[in-house]
């Protein structure tokens, strides 16, 4: 073969993502009123369940909700905790529930070929549970020893007393606390479990290569559960702004976050919205990683995010920084503020952004399990596939006016929140 | 099973290639073979300082990440201490892009003293939010001196101290890349959706110009076998009291690997494990604990770790300790434990072999070790283990002899 010559100073030419194939899994009502939904075309063994609950922390008291999650699968009226995680071995099945502010997600992994078998354990597990009085006693003082080393920390306390701050006033803003530990109750986590998880099953994901009969077979089961769905928590924004600094002696580092109510994908500056926080601090070439730490050296990492939820949606900008350049950090991020509401985004820069979107984009579609994930968050906030599309052409089309717009609109430094600790 | 393809470029350059039709996307892999294990003892810390310098620009290219984004990717790059491990992941149709970035960095880079006067900052940073600035955050830094005496293994990837990268030099920098970063000390994976015949013409047109350099010969000090048990306590307001459990083991390849990751799983299960049911749920000494390997290259560590419960203290775990540790040494598991665990480990390969980019690093890294095929025996070597071979591994690894112990007693 003969070489050809290569310039390395030019760069190869550069191909644009031309489509982007959104596939929503399908989905069938059960007789509960949960929804179940399927996603095959899996060209692997792996298989996974989820089930999703309403029992997020805001259902109840944070630590209950908690408690109930870490000790659904631990004791049942056949079986100890022992006994049931010797079952699910023996099948080779994992498992892991995490929990929301709305919701307690279970899921189970395991073959496809033994998925069905994991899930029985699991289901009767479920439906049988006790909870009992050692286990509750033994879950508790772990985790009680776990908050405390989490209290050493100062991106915990920055981020705890963000959040409260942000969301003050409503059941958002309950957070567990270290008296809560002692306080624990047995009762009301069980009747916790019977109101928010057997009769409180939203919907169920499944993903694998898994036969009609499997799925008929779970959809059976899965009918056991009732669906009466509680209400979400009512929300309204009443923030607090401007600064608070928790002193922590001793600290090297200070952590920081900054934020402001804003909304979820249902707004319709949401997409527009998106790309200017990316420009802000959501990659790795963004503004604040630029400056921050790619110029300054403050930190090893700076990020600007929003957080989403079903019924509200805000920023947050957070980083640790060294504790001598905390004060330069906070002025450095004022000034990116300031930047973005005056000058236009130049073009090549706001070009980049928009196709390193697209490829993330791209990448956040690749395969059934990426696929469920990307279908789980518009479901979520009650909106379908078809956003996705909708959000590609805005992206393609916004401009750096539009953009200017908005950051004039949202990026104003006095409405911030702004908490450091450390 | 994971099928690849494997070709050798004349500057030394090892190349894999393992097609995916399914992926819209492309992760190209980049391994150099160096990690902390390589540096000098007093310049520790430098391997992963390097990684830094690495997205700092190269010698045709001022940015390395400004053009993989325009390309719609990213990339992102980790040191432990035996490799430096560099990934690009972008939409398939712009492969070029990262292998010209990917070629020009292993040319050359900027060097520029901006960056690494910035770098050296960041990577300070980091020492302190992930090491200094937590409670337990050093143990490591610690465990390692104690455990490892002779071989490199005895500093974690972020060095030794924060003075060793205070103190790096540019010209530091111009011999580490001289030394470690040129084809032969390289291996290049790319993974999705192409045809070989592209692979084999795009790498040679981006990386065959890159002149080839002799494999320095690495010579470092093998740990000797430790005769004694070796403790350190550091008093410390944490907390709760906690406790590191280090004991030698064999090297990545060895049949040891294998029996201790059996027996850390065995041992260390949060529900059935025996520390758990014995140490936590029965004598209430503990309010965590766990097993686990560290998997490295070279002799690596099995260790025991976790915290102790208010009012109890680090003598009465130990004490306890010692006969469940005896146990696995005058007892067989059961033929049925260890079907148990062999299936689990499968399943988790399973989980895990469906990641690309998790595919193209451990073909890299098994090609590092002898040959990518490994990747492909793995899961035999785990099946031919018996009982009675994790009963005799058990009596020569739980050897109080050859356990270094760290503990952090809360004040």
């Amino acid at each position: 073969m003969t070489q050809k010559a290569i310039d390395r100073h030019i760069a190869p030419a550069l191909h644009p993502i031309e489509h982007i194939s959104f596939v929503a899994p399908n989905a069938q009502l059960l007789a509960n009123g949960a929804t179940l939904f399927c996603l095959s075309g899996l060209q692997n063994d792996t298989s996974k369940i989820e089930l999703h609950f309403a029992a997020g922390s805001t259902t109840s008291d944070p630590l209950t909700a908690s408690l109930c999650a870490g000790l659904l699968i631990n004791g049942s009226h056949q079986k100890t905790a022992k006994q049931i995680q010797k079952a699910l071995d023996a099948v080779g099945a994992y498992y892991d529930v995490s929990l929301t502010q709305e919701t307690a997600v279970v899921t189970l992994y395991a073959l496809k070929n033994q998925l069905y078998n994991a899930y029985l354990i699991f289901h009767e597990n479920l439906f049988g549970a006790i909870f009992p009085a050692k286990e509750v006693k033994d879950l508790v003082h772990s985790r009680r020893q776990k908050f405390l080393v989490q209290e050493q920390k100062v991106s915990f306390i920055a981020q705890r007393y963000f959040q409260r701050s942000l969301l003050a006033g409503s059941a958002y803003a309950k957070q567990i606390q270290l008296s809560d530990f002692d306080h624990a109750d047995r009762a009301a986590i069980q009747a916790f479990h019977a109101q928010h998880y057997l009769c409180g099953l939203k919907k169920v994901y499944l993903v694998g290569d898994l036969q009609e009969a499997t799925i008929k077979a779970f959809a059976l089961l899965l009918e056991q559960y009732q669906s009466k769905l509680p209400q979400s928590a009512v929300f309204e924004w009443q923030p607090e702004q401007g600064a608070t600094h928790i002193e922590q002696d001793g600290a090297l580092q200070s952590a920081v976050r900054i934020g402001r109510p804003l909304f979820n994908k249902t707004h319709p500056d949401f997409c527009s919205f998106s790309v200017l926080n990316t420009v802000l601090g959501d990659y790795f070439g963004s503004r604040l990683m630029s400056n921050i730490r790619e110029d300054k050296g403050y930190t090893y990492g700076i990020g600007s995010h929003i957080v989403e939820s079903k019924q509200f949606g805000y920023l947050v900008i957070g980083t640790e920084v060294g504790v001598q350049t905390r004060e330069a950090t906070f002025r450095e991020i004022q000034y990116e503020f300031e930047r973005l509401k005056t000058e236009l985004i130049p073009e090549e820069e706001l070009n980049l952004v928009k196709s390193y979107l697209m490829g993330q984009l791209l990448k956040s579609a690749d395969g059934p399990y990426a696929m469920l994930d990307l279908f789980a968050n518009v479901e979520t906030v009650g909106l379908d596939l078809s956003y996705y599309d909708r959000y590609i052409s805005e992206v393609k089309a916004v401009d750096a006016k539009k953009l200017r717009e908005l950051a004039q609109r949202y990026l104003i430094w006095e409405e911030m929140l702004l908490i450091s600790a450390g | 099973m994971i099928k690849f393809e494997r070709f050798t470029l004349e500057n030394g350059l090892r190349v894999l290639f393992h097609k995916e039709p399914t992926t819209p996307m492309a992760v190209v892999n980049v391994l150099y073979d160096v990690g902390a294990r390589d540096e000098d003892p007093q310049q520790t810390g430098f391997a992963h300082l390097f990684e830094h310098l690495m997205f700092g620009g190269s010698v045709h290219i001022p940015d390395f990440d400004a053009p993989l984004q325009a390309a719609g990717g990213q990339s992102n790059a980790f040191t432990s201490n035996d490799i430096t491990n560099y990934y690009d992941v972008l939409p398939a149709q712009n492969l070029d892009t990262a292998l010209w970035l990917e070629s020009d960095r292993m040319l050359s880079l900027a060097f520029t003293p901006k960056s690494l006067e910035v770098q050296r900052q960041v990577v300070i940073e980091e020492f302190k939010q992930r090491y200094l600035n937590q409670p337990y955050g050093d143990a490591w830094l610690h465990l390692r001196p104690l455990a490892y005496q002779k071989h490199p293994y005895r500093w974690a990837t972020i060095g030794k101290n924060i003075k060793h990268i205070q103190d790096a030099t540019m010209s530091d920098v111009r011999d580490f890349f001289q030394k470690h970063y040129h084809p032969g000390n390289a291996i290049l994976c790319i993974v999705g959706n192409f045809e070989l015949a592209t692979i084999k013409e795009k790498v040679n047109f981006y990386f065959s110009d890159i002149p080839s350099q002799p494999k320095s010969v690495r010579k470092l000090s093998p740990e000797p076998p430790q005769k004694k048990f070796r403790i350190k306590t550091i008093q410390r307001k944490v907390p709760a009291s906690s406790f590191y459990y280090a004991f030698q083991m064999g090297k990545r390849l060895d049949q040891d690997y294998y029996l201790a990751d059996l027996l850390s799983d065995h041992m260390g299960n949060e529900k059935t494990g025996i520390l758990f049911t014995e140490l936590q749920r029965k004598k209430k000494l503990v309010s965590e604990i766990t097993a686990y390997i560290t998997g490295s290259i070279d002799n690596g560590l099995f260790v025991i770790s976790g915290k102790i419960n208010p009012k109890r203290s680090l003598s009465e775990l130990d004490a306890a300790l010692w006969p469940l540790l005896d146990q696995y040494k005058s007892k067989k598991m059961s033929q049925s434990a260890l079907r148990e665990l062999i299936l689990k480990l499968q399943t988790a390969k399973a989980f895990q072999d469906q990641g690309l980019l998790s595919r193209a690093m451990s073909l890299s890294f098994f090609e590092l070790l002898g040959s990518a095929e490994l990747i492909n025996q793995e899961s035999a070597r785990f099946e031919n283990i018996q009982t009675k071979d994790l009963q005799t591994y058990a009596q020569q690894l739980l050897d109080k002899n050859r356990c270094s112990l760290l503990q952090i007693q809360a004040q």
